[in-house]
């Protein structure tokens, strides 16, 4: 009997040692990393900062897309919209798509920021934060630029005011475009 | 007629400060200890992020507007999801965040007390009947008797 009890608690122990080992295998497997150059990007549906419905990344299939994350707390966004509106202005007759994606943020403030800053391009709200982390954005602002076939050309980790960000924001656009 | 368009306009002007509240029904410090920073993971009072300011500056409007504990939380889960909550719901899956814990404390306790009910049963046969005596069987003392007895 004592032996059987002994057996019983050692197989528990080894059982629960086995579901910890598990779930440590499990999360370091499913770690988000940022996609990288080439890699198709994340899909995602999201629903829309302002007004009724979603929008999925995927209905964009075809057009190369520039994917901006923002929240209305973070200092250099409010720097970077004037710049994204001017480009937006700039390559939508190119047939570019812009998708602003609001993160970890209230709706109330983020809506009182794209109306501050006039920003005209869709913007969907990730509160969450689900579909940022797949994209493993660590601080915003971060953009990312998708070709036509939704794969990531370039991958921009700070506001595009920077000056070296500029250049290569350009030439990224015109690989996507491509 | 326009005397009294304007006592309703004064009345609705001092009002609206008037309806303010003056009994909170939550406070800014319990709540910060409810909920999450989004974007450092840890409590609203143990954070100065922006992101958590933000979130301060609306719990303390809330609060400002009567609204209730229960009230503020239901809106930050409907803008951040489930996740901005420092503790699980009561509901579904997350029901197991809160009886693992007890079962697992329950369990332990059970298997502590068998333990020592089965040392304290293992103990008592093995007390000496004489605690004065040798620890010696019969056979034994009886030789050693009888050796002793040579000597005498």
């Amino acid at each position: 009997m004592t032996r059987r009890l002994k057996l019983g608690a050692q197989l528990v122990a080894l059982a629960c040692v086995a579901g910890l080992l598990a779930l440590l295998v499990w999360s370091v497997v499913h770690q988000q990393h940022a996609p990288s150059v080439g890699s198709v990007a994340p899909a995602f549906t999201l629903r829309r900062l302002e007004g009724p419905g979603k929008v999925s990344l995927a209905s964009y299939r075809g057009k190369p897309v520039v994917l901006n994350f923002w929240a209305s707390w973070c200092d250099p966004c409010k720097s970077e919209a004037a710049v994204l509106q001017r480009d937006w202005s700039s390559y939508r007759s190119r047939g570019v798509v812009f998708l602003g994606v609001d993160y970890h943020d209230l709706d109330s403030d983020a809506r009182r920021f794209v109306s501050a800053h006039a920003l005209t391009f869709p913007m969907l709200a990730d509160g969450s934060g689900n579909v940022t982390s797949r994209y493993g954005i660590s601080q915003v602002p971060e953009t990312y630029v998708l070709n036509r076939q939704g794969r990531v050309v370039a991958h921009l980790r700070g506001p595009l005011t920077d000056p070296g960000f500029a250049g290569e924001f350009r030439s990224a656009i015109a690989k996507a475009v491509d | 007629m326009l005397r009294l368009a304007a006592v309703v306009t004064a009345a609705l002007v001092f009002a609206a400060p008037a309806a303010a509240c003056t009994h909170p029904r939550t406070s800014l410090n319990y709540l910060q200890g409810q909920v999450m920073c989004p974007t450092c993971h840890t409590t609203l009072d143990m954070s100065d992020s922006q992101a958590a300011q933000q979130i301060k500056g609306f719990i303390a409007k809330k609060i400002a507007a009567c609204w209730t504990a229960k009230q503020i939380e239901s809106a930050l889960v409907a803008n951040y999801g489930q996740q901005i909550l420092a503790t699980p719901s009561h509901k579904g899956f997350d029901l197991l965040a809160w009886w693992l814990p007890i079962a697992g404390v329950l369990a332990g306790a059970l298997v502590l007390a068998f333990g020592v009910w089965r040392w304290s049963r293992r103990k008592e046969p093995e007390e000496p009947d004489d605690p004065a005596g040798s620890g010696l069987d019969e056979e034994d003392e009886r030789r050693l008797d009888d050796v002793l007895a040579r000597f005498e």
